[in-house]
C-alpha cells in the first residue's frame, strides 16, 4: 500500500484507445453480418395507412423490409423506451401503425451491405394519415399535467418572501439540448455459443439485456449484453434505444447477425435529449444578506407517453441555508420522442436558473456574490434537517476565489475594460450533485504469476472507471497494471449496473477495494500469518497455489442483499442523496472570466477556475479531465447549444454537428481545476463521492453571471448569442 | 445498390467530353467536400463523376504577372498560405483561412469553393423528410420564410428564397473584382464575378452563371495596391468551424489620408456575395474614423429586409463592416 492516494496515473486504457485497438460495439468482427437501416417517419404524428415496399425489396442486396406487421409480438414493458420503469408509460416503435413523433422508425430494411440497406430505406414508400400535433411546450396542443411531479417545502416560504427586505422574481428559460456523443448509437445482434449476444455501447448492459429479453419474451439467461466501451454516453445511452429490440428481433427472424448504426441526423429524433424547461425563481433576503425564502417553480417538456420525471427542484434548496422553501416541478406533454437524462440532467438547468437568481439577489443587496454565498452556507439540509455527510463548499469558494484572483472583480458592470476595449466580466456560481451508489458483484482472481483479473459491475464511457478500479487494486494489492485485466460492461462476466448519475466511481471503487481487501484476508488465511510487504502474488506462489479467487457482493449504504438480486435481474436501484443519518452531495464552485467585444457582442470565455469537493480523488488526471469536460459543456450551454424545432414540422432543424453548435477548441480558454480532496468515509469505504455530473453543475451560471458583470445585461435564456448583446 | 461511374480526366477537353458522353446525372468533382456532403443529404444524386482534381495545371498559383492567377484546382490551404497572397492580399488569405477547418481546406479547391451551395437548413433537410425548398425542388415553396430564419439573408432576398450564399472566399473575390475563367464545349470565356452569382428571384435553383458541362478553370484577381490595406472579418456563432452570421471584405486605395477607392463586399447576410457600392461611395474621398465607418456600414444595409429572427443581422452586418473598415484603415497608416 505504497501508492500515493490521488496519483496522477495515465489512463489504464490510454494506449489501447489512442492506437485504435479498443473495439467499440459497432466494431466487432462478426461473420455473415447483415446491415440494417431504419426508415424514419416524415410526419410528426398520425397513422400509417399503407406501405409500398416493392422498390425497396427490389434493391439488389436487400434481404427483407420489416414493418410493424412483423413486430407486433414485441411487448411494451416498463423497460421499454421512455417508460423509465413505470408500467403505464413508454412505447416501442414499429409495434403498431402509429407515428408518435417525426423521425420515429416505421420500417427496418436489412441487407447484405450498408449501401443496399440505405438505398432500400430510401426506396421504402409510406402513406400516412397525418394528425395535428405540437412539438413545443408553448404550442396549442401541448398538454400540461394537472398535478406537479414533485413539491418540496420547508416553513412558510410565501410569507417569508412577502416580508423580505430584498426580493427578486425572475424567470429563466433553458432550451432543448442533444448529447451528441461522438460514438453513434448502434445495435449489433449476433448468435454466439447458443445465446443471443447484443453489442451496444450502453451504460446499462444488464438492464438492457434483461429489458430486451422481457420485450421479446425470451429467457434472460440466453441473452448476453455487451458494452465493450461507450464512446461518450452522457445519459443518452442509459436505456433501450428505439431500434435495439427491432434489430434483435430482425436477427432472430432472419437467423443471421444484424447491425444498425443510427445516423446522427436520425439520432436527433430517436435518441433522448435534454428537454426544454422554464424556471421561475423568487428569492428573498433580509437587510443583512440572510436568505429568508426561496420559491422555485419549474415546467419541463416531456413526450406524450414517457415516464421521465421532472426533478429540477431536488437540489437548489440544499445549496444554502434558506429560511423557508417551496418548490414544484411540472411537466407539459408534446409530440416528440422521449427526452431523458443528459449530463447533470436536472441539476444543470436548475443550477443555471437558481445560481443566476442568487447573483441577481446579491446584486440587489449590494453584496459580493462570493460573500453572499459564504454568508448563507449551511452544514445541514434545509428540507430534511439532516446534516450533510460532508460539505466543503465554502472551501471551494474560498480556494477558487484565491486561485481566480476574484478580488480584481469590479461590482459595477462594464467597469473592467481590456486593452482592446473588450468589456471584462467575472462570474461565480456553485453546484451540487447527489452522492449515490449502486450495488456491484465482483470476482477477483490473483494468479501466482502476478496476473490479476477482475470482473465487476460498471461501464467505461471515457470517464475512467477502469482506471479507478485499477487504482484500488494497485493500492491494496500492489498489482502490476500491465498484468491487470478488467472485465466490465459485459453481463457474461458480472451483472452490470446502470453507470450514470455520478455513482460509477462511488460504486466501482468500493467494489474493487472490497474484493481486494477480501483477497488479502483469504491469502493471509492461506499463508497462516499476516501478509508481508512482498508482492501478494509472490506470497500466493509460496502457498503453491496457482490462483486465488474471491467473489464479493458490494451492497451500498442503506440497502440490503435484495439489491444484488435486483442487479442480477437488471433492475436499477441506487441510493442517495438521503441516507438514514445524513444527506450526501458533491459540491463545486466555478469562477469565469469572459470578454465581450463591444461592437459585435461576441463573448469569449478567457478562463475558468473550478474547485470541487468530490470526496477522495481517485486519479487526479482523469478527475481533472472530467471537470474540464463538464466546464466545456457548461460554456457550450451558456453560449452555443440549442436544438431548434420548427413548430410546423416538429423536427429538429439543426440535426448535425455542423449546425448544432458545440464549442470548438478556439472557444475554450484556460480551465484550471482543483479539489478539496477530503475523503467522505461516511458514504463508502473508498471515501469517494461523485464527480462526473457535479463538474458541469453551475458552470453555465458562472458564465452567464460574468456576462452580466461585463455588460449589465441579464439575459434570461440560453444560449446567450450575439443578438442578445448587440 | 445505386451504381456510380467515375473517371479521372487529365485535360479539360477530356473532362468536357466525358461530361457530354455521360449525359444525365453527370457531375464534376474536385475536392469533393461539398459534393459528397450533398450526396449524403440526398440533395445531389450523381450517376457519373468526372474527377477534375488532377487536370494539367489545375493547381497552378501564379502571382508573378499583372494579375493573381489561381488555378481552380489549387487547394484552399495552399492559397491561404501563399506568401505573396498573405503579404499583399490579406483579404484573400484571411477569407480562406477562416473558412471550414484545416482538414477541409487541405482537400477543398478554390474553384469548387466558389460553387459551394447554401447551408440553409431547409435546403439541407432530408434525414427525416425534405421540407419545402425552391432550390431543391423548384415550385415546392420556401419553408425558411416564416420558419426558423435566424440564419437567413437580409439582402437580395425574394419571395421564393432567402438562403444565404455561404462562402468567404467568393466575398473577398467580389471585393477584389475577380474574374472567373471558364471552359466548356464551346471554348473558354471569362465572367466578371459580379455577373457570376445570380440573385434568387423566381428561380433560386439557378445559382451560378455557368452552363452544364462547363468547368471553372481559374480565378484571376487584378493586382491592386488596395490589397495591402485589406482585411476579411468574419463573425459567427463560434470562434472557428462555422459559417458567417456576417462578414466583410474590405480593401482600400488611399490618397494620403483619404480613401480614393474602397472595395467592399459582404458575406453571411445576402443571397449572393454582396458588393456594397453604397458603402464604397460613402467612403470614397473621406478620411476614416469610427463614425464614418459605421455610416458606411449602415449604408450597406439601407435596403435590407428581415424576417422574424434575423433582424439582428442588419445591425451586426453594419458593425462588422465598420470594424473591418477600421482594421483596413489602420493598415494604411
Amino acid at each position: 500500500m505504497t501508492q500515493e492516494r490521488t496519483a496522477d496515473r495515465p489512463r489504464i486504457d490510454a494506449y489501447e484507445k489512442v492506437l485504435g485497438r479498443a473495439l467499440y460495439a459497432a466494431d466487432q468482427p462478426i461473420t455473415g453480418l447483415l446491415h440494417a437501416m431504419t426508415v424514419p417517419a416524415t410526419i410528426a404524428k398520425g397513422r400509417i395507412e399503407a406501405f409500398d415496399l416493392t422498390a425497396a425489396q427490389n434493391v439488389p442486396g436487400v434481404i427483407r423490409v420489416f414493418t410493424h406487421e412483423d413486430f407486433s409480438q414485441i411487448k411494451t414493458t416498463p423497460a421499454a423506451r421512455g417508460a423509465y420503469g413505470r408500467p403505464d408509460k413508454g412505447y416501442q416503435p414499429m409495434t403498431g401503425p402509429v407515428v408518435r413523433h417525426r423521425g420515429e422508425p416505421v420500417a427496418l430494411v436489412v441487407a447484405e451491405t450498408l449501401e443496399a440497406a440505405i438505398e432500400g430505406a430510401e426506396a421504402t414508400k409510406v402513406r400516412y394519415a397525418e394528425e395535428a400535433f405540437s412539438a413545443r411546450m408553448e404550442d396549442d396542443l401541448a398538454s400540461p399535467e394537472s398535478e406537479p411531479e414533485r413539491q418540496l417545502s420547508s416553513g412558510d416560504a410565501e410569507a417569508a418572501f412577502a416580508s423580505a427586505n430584498h426580493r427578486i422574481d425572475v424567470e429563466y428559460l433553458h432550451p432543448q439540448q442533444h448529447h451528441n456523443p461522438i460514438e453513434l448509437i448502434s445495435t449489433t445482434a449476433a448468435f454466439e455459443d447458443g445465446e443471443l449476444r447484443i453489442y451496444e455501447g450502453t451504460q446499462a448492459a444488464s438492464a438492457f439485456a434483461g429489458g430486451l429479453a422481457g420485450m421479446m419474451g425470451m429467457d434472460p439467461t440466453r441473452l448476453r449484453g455487451v458494452s465493450p466501451y461507450t464512446g461518450g454516453g452522457f445519459g443518452q445511452k442509459n436505456g433501450i434505444q428505439e431500434q435495439s429490440v427491432l434489430v434483435a428481433s430482425a436477427a432472430i427472424l432472419l437467423r443471421r447477425p444484424v447491425k444498425l448504426v443510427m445516423p446522427r441526423g436520425q439520432l436527433f429524433h430517436t435518441a433522448s435529449y435534454r428537454p426544454r424547461s422554464r424556471h421561475r425563481v423568487r428569492l428573498g433576503a433580509d437587510g443583512q444578506g440572510r436568505l429568508l425564502a426561496g420559491l422555485y417553480e419549474t415546467v419541463q417538456q416531456n413526450s406524450r407517453y414517457d415516464g421521465f420525471s421532472c426533478d429540477h427542484g431536488a437540489n437548489p434548496p440544499r445549496m444554502y441555508g434558506y429560511g423557508a422553501w417551496l418548490g414544484s416541478d411540472r411537466i407539459v406533454r408534446v409530440d416528440t420522442q422521449t427526452p431523458g437524462h443528459q449530463r447533470a440532467p436536472h441539476e444543470h438547468p436548475s443550477s443555471y436558473a437558481t445560481e443566476c437568481a442568487v447573483d441577481e439577489l446579491a446584486e440587489a443587496l449590494g453584496m459580493d456574490p462570493v460573500e453572499f454565498r459564504l454568508a448563507n452556507d449551511t452544514q445541514s439540509d434545509p428540507i430534511t434537517g439532516k446534516p450533510f455527510s460532508s460539505r466543503h463548499l465554502a472551501d471551494c469558494l474560498r480556494r477558487g476565489a484565491e486561485l481566480f484572483d476574484w478580488n480584481r472583480r469590479m461590482r459595477e458592470p462594464g467597469a473592467l475594460v481590456a486593452e482592446n476595449g473588450d468589456l471584462i466580466g467575472f462570474g461565480v456560481a456553485c453546484g451540487s450533485y447527489k452522492g449515490s451508489m449502486t450495488a456491484a458483484v465482483t470476482r477477483l482472481r490473483l494468479f501466482a504469476s502476478g496476473r490479476c483479473e477482475i470482473a465487476t459491475s460498471g461501464h467505461e464511457m471515457g470517464q475512467g472507471i477502469r482506471s479507478v478500479i485499477a487504482a484500488e487494486l494497485i493500492e491494496v494489492l500492489g498489482v502490476d497494471p500491465a498484468k491487470l485485466e478488467i472485465r466490465i460492461g459485459d453481463t457474461g462476466y458480472a451483472p452490470q449496473h446502470i453507470t450514470a448519475g455520478s455513482w460509477g466511481t462511488g460504486s466501482a471503487a468500493p467494489a474493487a477495494r472490497n474484493a481486494a481487501v477480501k483477497l488479502r484476508e483469504e491469502l493471509s488465511l492461506l499463508t497462516g500469518s499476516a501478509l508481508s510487504e512482498e508482492p501478494v502474488h509472490v506470497q500466493l506462489a509460496r502457498t503453491r497455489r496457482p490462483v486465488l479467487e474471491v467473489t464479493v457482493d458490494t451492497i451500498p449504504l442503506g440497502k440490503d442483499a435484495q439489491v444484488i438480486e435486483q442487479l442480477r435481474r437488471g433492475i436499477p436501484s441506487t441510493t442517495g442523496p438521503e441516507y438514514p443519518d445524513f444527506m450526501s452531495f458533491s459540491w463545486i464552485a466555478h469562477f469565469a472570466e469572459i470578454h465581450v467585444e463591444t461592437s459585435t457582442g461576441r463573448v469569449r470565455v478567457k478562463r475558468v477556475v473550478s474547485v470541487a469537493d468530490c470526496g477522495r480523488v481517485m486519479n487526479r488526471r482523469t478527475a481533472e479531465s472530467q471537470v474540464r469536460g463538464g466546464v466545456v459543456w457548461g460554456i457550450g450551454a451558456a453560449l452555443r447549444e440549442a436544438g431548434e424545432t420548427d413548430r410546423r414540422f416538429g423536427g429538429v432543424l439543426n440535426n448535425d454537428l455542423a449546425e448544432y453548435v458545440v464549442p470548438v477548441n478556439a472557444d475554450i480558454g484556460a480551465i484550471d481545476v482543483d479539489f478539496i480532496d477530503q475523503p467522505d468515509f461516511k458514504l463508502n469505504m473508498s471515501g469517494v463521492k461523485g464527480l462526473g455530473e457535479v463538474a458541469m453543475v453551475g458552470a453555465t451560471a458562472a458564465v452567464v453571471n460574468a456576462v452580466y458583470n461585463a455588460t449589465g445585461r441579464r439575459v434570461r435564456h440560453l444560449p446567450i448569442r450575439i443578438e442578445d448583446l448587440l | 445498390m445505386r451504381s456510380l461511374s467515375y473517371v479521372r480526366a487529365k485535360t479539360v477537353r477530356e473532362a468536357t467530353e466525358a461530361f457530354a458522353a455521360a449525359g444525365e446525372g453527370a457531375r464534376y468533382i474536385a475536392g469533393g467536400t461539398t459534393l459528397y456532403d450533398l450526396m449524403k443529404l440526398g440533395v445531389e444524386r450523381p450517376a457519373h463523376l468526372i474527377d477534375i482534381a488532377s487536370l494539367e495545371g489545375a493547381g497552378r498559383i501564379d502571382t508573378g504577372g499583372d494579375v493573381l492567377f489561381f488555378g481552380a484546382g489549387a487547394l484552399m490551404a495552399d492559397v491561404a498560405e501563399d506568401e505573396v497572397v498573405r503579404r499583399d492580399y490579406p483579404v484573400l488569405a484571411e477569407s480562406l483561412s477562416k473558412a471550414a477547418s484545416q482538414q477541409l481546406r487541405n482537400m477543398a479547391t478554390v474553384g469548387g469553393n466558389i460553387l459551394q451551395r447554401t447551408r440553409c437548413p431547409y435546403f439541407r433537410s432530408g434525414a427525416i423528410g425534405a421540407y419545402p425548398c425552391n432550390k431543391r425542388e423548384p415550385g415546392s415553396g420556401c419553408a425558411a420564410i416564416g420558419g426558423l430564419d435566424r440564419g437567413q439573408a437580409v439582402l437580395g432576398i425574394s419571395d421564393a428564397c432567402t438562403a444565404v450564399s455561404p462562402g468567404d472566399w467568393p466575398v473577398a473575390l467580389t471585393a477584389m473584382d475577380a474574374t472567373i475563367e471558364i471552359q466548356g464545349p464551346a471554348g473558354p470565356r471569362s465572367v466578371p464575378i459580379a455577373e457570376f452569382y445570380r440573385l434568387p428571384g423566381e428561380t433560386p435553383h439557378l445559382e451560378f452563371s455557368i452552363e452544364a458541362g462547363e468547368i471553372v478553370t481559374g480565378i484571376s484577381v487584378p493586382k491592386t495596391e488596395a490589397g495591402r490595406n485589406s482585411t476579411y472579418l468574419k463573425v459567427r456563432d463560434r470562434e472557428s468551424y462555422a459559417f458567417a452570421l456576417a462578414s466583410a471584405a474590405v480593401a482600400l486605395t488611399m490618397d494620403g489620408d483619404r480613401v480614393r477607392q474602397a472595395h467592399i463586399a459582404l458575406g453571411g447576410v445576402a443571397t449572393r456575395p454582396w458588393r456594397a457600392h453604397e458603402a464604397e461611395a460613402l467612403l470614397n474621398g473621406q478620411t476614416i474614423n469610427r463614425e464614418m465607418a459605421l455610416a458606411a456600414g449602415r449604408a450597406a444595409f439601407a435596403d435590407a429586409s428581415a424576417g422574424e429572427h434575423n433582424a439582428f443581422k442588419i445591425e451586426l452586418g453594419a458593425r462588422t463592416l465598420a470594424d473591418a473598415i477600421m482594421t483596413a484603415g489602420r493598415k494604411t497608416q
